[in-house]
């Protein structure tokens, strides 16, 4: 039998572009940004804190690629930031931004080494969305993708440092084909603790184009030896995915997917009493899809059921740590007393970001997403999922509905078990299509429920409902001119129990807390897109927090913003 | 429809695989912590009239609705002994509020009617529980009892008192930190430290103790009464090891432990000090003997017990009581 040894991909995509004679590219991007905030709160409660900020800087990020031959590729970014204000180098700052070599070793095996972005499974490493996104407006969209730009969250890929490889072989028989990767990342030096690593690999094999599946394995683990202790860390989440296609008709078609693994954490020597030896769990998601083609129209009914001690960090690791202050205006009142992250903060970058993968499960906030706040493998958690999904029609894009129901498998505190009901639905609407206009007039619509309840007796009854409208539109009122408005309005009442847990993950206490607040975020301004990659933003966003629990602070801030962003 | 029931069969055979975790609870109970606090059942004490020396058993039991921190604290009505037994399990009984006649310190408890108060700390609302018991005999000793100062001087004993003090046993003051006796020194000696001393010694041979030292706890009571504190008064402690096994102890030859223990306050002291420690100082050197350095306790032949107190502070009162050496722990009244 011959077996043909065949190219996956042979080279990056940016290398086609490389003309014979060409040994280097520059691109990148620069970036003005200009904040005005400015704090409203009652003068009673807080006449310490000083009530405007304003700040911005900006920036250049020159990528320069070079390429010694045609299959290597040599990429280094540096970051020149220079704060306003900061005049003849005071407040400057120089970085290298990225620094990665890539390319194909003997026409078979592609690899990148230094600066790599990763993603494999939701329940393996998967960078997944912040919570309050439903149908999110151009208003808040520009602001979050400079957040995102920053921090490389690209899709829902982490940047790691590290190498990986990639190759694929292709069957004349029996099998299409299978594609082998593999990586391993450094994600923290020797010094208090030992040095980390983690490293992992997809197999994915492809029998038809019905049939495909996958073995996917991450590991993050601690290296002896590299500091006087001998405590180590180490966790493993092995998974295996399928995906079976049935065709039921020459326009529709069913998909019957599926991932289930296990994970495992071990502390060993650790003189902490409080570390176990070993924590280990696992989960299952399975789920049929149908697709009309005709229609344009897909479903998807699901179940899936994740152990309360599955512990994946690369899946689990939240883009937003709500156990941090912040950055600005951390502390108001008179009492000094330090301020939660509210929304506002998280569309501005303001909120404490994640970096890098988290071996703990970080903080979160119950009132924003108290159903999924680790993401789709979210611990503890088993029930059905809907998906519904069509595609664009003339008026009416992105239209969708995500409805699920979970329990907890395992109850916490009680052995009574909450349970959640989530509901997201959203589309964009294009009005010019409607008024027959040539120049676009889009609306953005979403809206999320999400309830919380338990029953029992009065001291662990859980009753939590929230609610966000997330709504903008974005009016082209003159060539490449365009009105932008947005709105987040979050409701949230009743009562939930927050898990605290200590570094071994273990909940070791339960903060009670009661809602009963509308938190607003409205936003304005005028956009002009110079071209595709060069657009200037003038905005101005206001928030409000109007909280009725007793002894809760109510407060307001403000933002006006200017934002030039150009790529090359 | 092969294909469906195939996959009905393997969805069904997943969701059967996940272990039934309705009794299993992550992290502490919301009872314990936020939960109504009420007694289910009484707690109390299972007889009223106890009798430890031949062997009776006295506990208490009961329910709460919730774990949460209880205190049963036994007060002896004329020793003024104290005993406590704490925990915070909602089930209270012989496994975890077992009272075995003894006192947390010393006094001990005597033939005598003991008050008891049960109370619940970290609850508001919460009744306080009171029973009166009757001790009709008292728990036996564990150990080697050298002695309580019942039966009076022994036949080997040799004492020593300043010529302004007077020192020796005393009973029947409900001064005793066990029993109804203790010794007792007492006295101004302005011109020196030392007050008086008792040598005490088996009637012959030495006290027929273990041989290791490791898990063997020397203990005794020590009441300052007056020039009290810890820079004005002490006890010094001589352990005398016969090691030749000629029946005498030679200073010049062989191993002289000494311990000085400096008096805290006006109550009765434990003073418990592994023997097997006592050969290093404070600092954890090891101390010098004339002797083979070896901390042998069976070859222990005298303690001397000296009373010291600073000669600047007039009269100066010290008792001592039940000496005592236990194995593996120290001693509880």
């Amino acid at each position: 039998m011959a077996v043909r040894l065949l190219l996956i991909s042979l080279i990056l995509a940016s290398f086609q572009a490389v003309g014979q004679n060409e040994k280097f590219q520059i691109n990148g991007s620069a970036r003005a940004y200009v904040f005005s905030n400015e704090l409203d709160i009652d003068e009673a409660l807080d006449s310490v804190t000083t009530r405007k900020a304003n700040y911005g800087h900006t920036l250049l990020d020159l990528g320069v690629s070079i390429f010694p031959n045609n299959k290597t590729e040599v990429i280094g970014m540096f970051r020149i930031r220079n704060e306003l204000g900061g005049f003849w180098g005071g407040g400057t700052s120089f970085n290298v931004r990225q620094l990665t070599v890539k390319g194909v070793a003997g026409n078979l095996v592609k690899y990148e080494i230094g600066d790599i972005d990763l993603e494999m499974t939701p329940y393996t490493l998967y960078n997944f969305d912040e919570e309050g996104i439903v149908n999110e407006a151009d208003a808040f969209k520009i602001r979050r993708d400079v957040v995102h730009y920053d921090l490389f969250y690209k899709g829902n890929s982490w940047r790691m440092q590290g190498a990986k490889t990639k190759f694929g072989l292709n069957f004349s028989k029996g099998i299409k084909g299978i594609d082998v990767t593999s990586f391993i990342t450094r994600q923290r030096p020797a010094l208090v603790d030992p040095e980390r690593l983690y490293g992992g690999g997809t197999i994915k094999i492809t029998q038809s184009d019905k049939l495909a599946i996958g073995f996917n394995s991450v590991s993050n683990f601690d290296i002896t030896e590299t500091i006087a202790d001998s405590i180590r860390y180490r966790n493993g989440v092995h998974t295996m995915d399928v995906k079976y296609v049935i065709p039921a008709s020459k326009k529709t078609k069913y998909i019957v997917k599926g991932e289930s693994g296990i994970s495992s954490v071990k502390y060993e020597n650790y003189s902490d009493p409080l570390a176990p030896e070993t924590i280990s769990d696992w989960f299952y998601d399975v789920s049929v899809k149908g697709v009309n083609t005709e229609k344009g129209l897909s479903y998807e009914l699901g179940y899936k059921d994740v152990g309360a001690d599955f512990l994946s960090p690369g899946a689990q690791t939240k883009r937003v740590d709500y156990g941090k202050f912040p950055a600005l205006y951390q502390q108001i009142t008179n009492d000094v007393v330090g301020r939660s992250v509210n929304y506002t903060d998280v569309i501005s970058g303001n909120a404490g970001n994640s970096i890098r993968i988290s071996e703990e499960l970080l903080a979160y906030n119950a009132a924003y997403n108290n159903t999924t706040p680790y993401g789709v493998a979210t611990p503890n958690r088993r029930g059905v999922y809907l998906n519904l999904n069509r595609k664009d029609s003339v008026e009416f894009k992105k239209s969708f509905l995500r409805f699920g129901m979970f329990r907890q498998s395992r109850g916490t505190g009680t052995t009574l078990a909450k349970t959640f009901m989530l509901a997201e639905a959203g589309t964009d609407v294009h009005l010019n299509d409607f008024l027959k206009w040539k120049r676009e007039f889009k609306v953005n619509a979403g809206i999320r429920y999400e309830s919380t309840s338990r029953s029992g007796e009065e001291f662990e009854k859980v009753d939590l409902n929230s609610m966000l409208i997330d709504l903008g539109f974005s009016l082209e009122f003159a060539e490449k001119l365009d009105l932008l408005g947005g709105a987040k309005l979050w409701t949230v009442s009743g009562n939930t129990f927050i898990n605290e847990r200590n570094r071994f993950n273990a909940i070791d206490d339960f903060n009670i807390v009661s809602y009963d607040f509308s938190e607003n975020t409205l936003a304005g301004g005028l956009r002009y897109r110079f071209n595709d990659k060069n657009v200037l933003t003038v905005q101005y966003q206001t928030f409000n927090l109007e909280d009725n629990v007793d002894q809760a602070i109510d407060y307001g801030m403000s933002q006006f913003t200017v934002l030039f962003n150009m790529k090359f | 429809m092969k294909k469906l029931i195939f996959l009905s069969f393997a969805f069904l055979a997943l969701y059967s695989c996940r272990k039934d975790e309705a009794d299993v609870v992550d992290g502490p109970n919301l009872n314990d912590l936020f939960g109504d606090f009420t007694i289910l059942t009484n707690i109390e004490p299972n007889i009223t009239t106890v009798d430890f020396d031949a062997g009776q058993e006295l506990f208490f039991s009961g329910e709460l609705s919730k774990n949460t921190d209880w205190v049963i604290s036994l007060i002896g009505n004329d020793t003024g002994a104290r005993r406590a037994l704490t925990g915070s399990d909602k089930n209270v009984s012989i496994s975890n509020a077992e009272w075995d006649g003894g006192a947390n310190t010393f006094p001990g408890f005597g033939i005598e009617d003991v008050s008891v108060e049960i109370t619940f700390p970290d609850e508001a609302i919460a009744p306080t529980l009171n029973y009166t018991l009757t001790v009709t005999g008292l728990k036996q000793d564990e150990g080697v009892l050298i002695t309580s100062f019942e039966d009076g001087i022994g036949s080997n004993w040799t004492s020593f008192n300043q010529s302004t003090v007077s020192g020796g046993i005393v009973c029947s003051d409900d001064e005793a930190a066990k029993g109804d006796c203790y010794y007792k020194v007492s006295g101004d000696v302005p011109w020196d430290w030392a007050k008086g001393s008792v040598m005490i010694r088996p009637d012959e041979g030495t006290f027929g103790l273990q041989g290791s030292a490791s898990n063997l706890y020397f203990n005794m009571g020590f009441k300052a009464v007056e020039n009290v504190g810890p820079t004005n008064s002490f006890i010094l402690f001589w352990f005398d090891e016969d090691e030749n096994g000629d029946g005498f102890f030679d200073e010049n030859t062989e191993d002289r432990i000494a311990y000085e223990y400096w008096s805290q306050d006006t109550e009765w002291d434990l003073i418990s000090l592994n023997y097997a420690d006592l050969q290093f100082d404070e600092l954890g050197n090891t101390i010098e003997t004339n002797g083979n350095g070896l901390m042998e306790p069976s070859k222990l032949i005298s303690i001397n017990v000296f009373f010291l107190a600073n000669p600047e502070n007039g009269v100066s009162t010290g008792y001592v009581d039940h000496l005592i050496f236990t194995t593996d722990e120290p001693y509880t009244p």
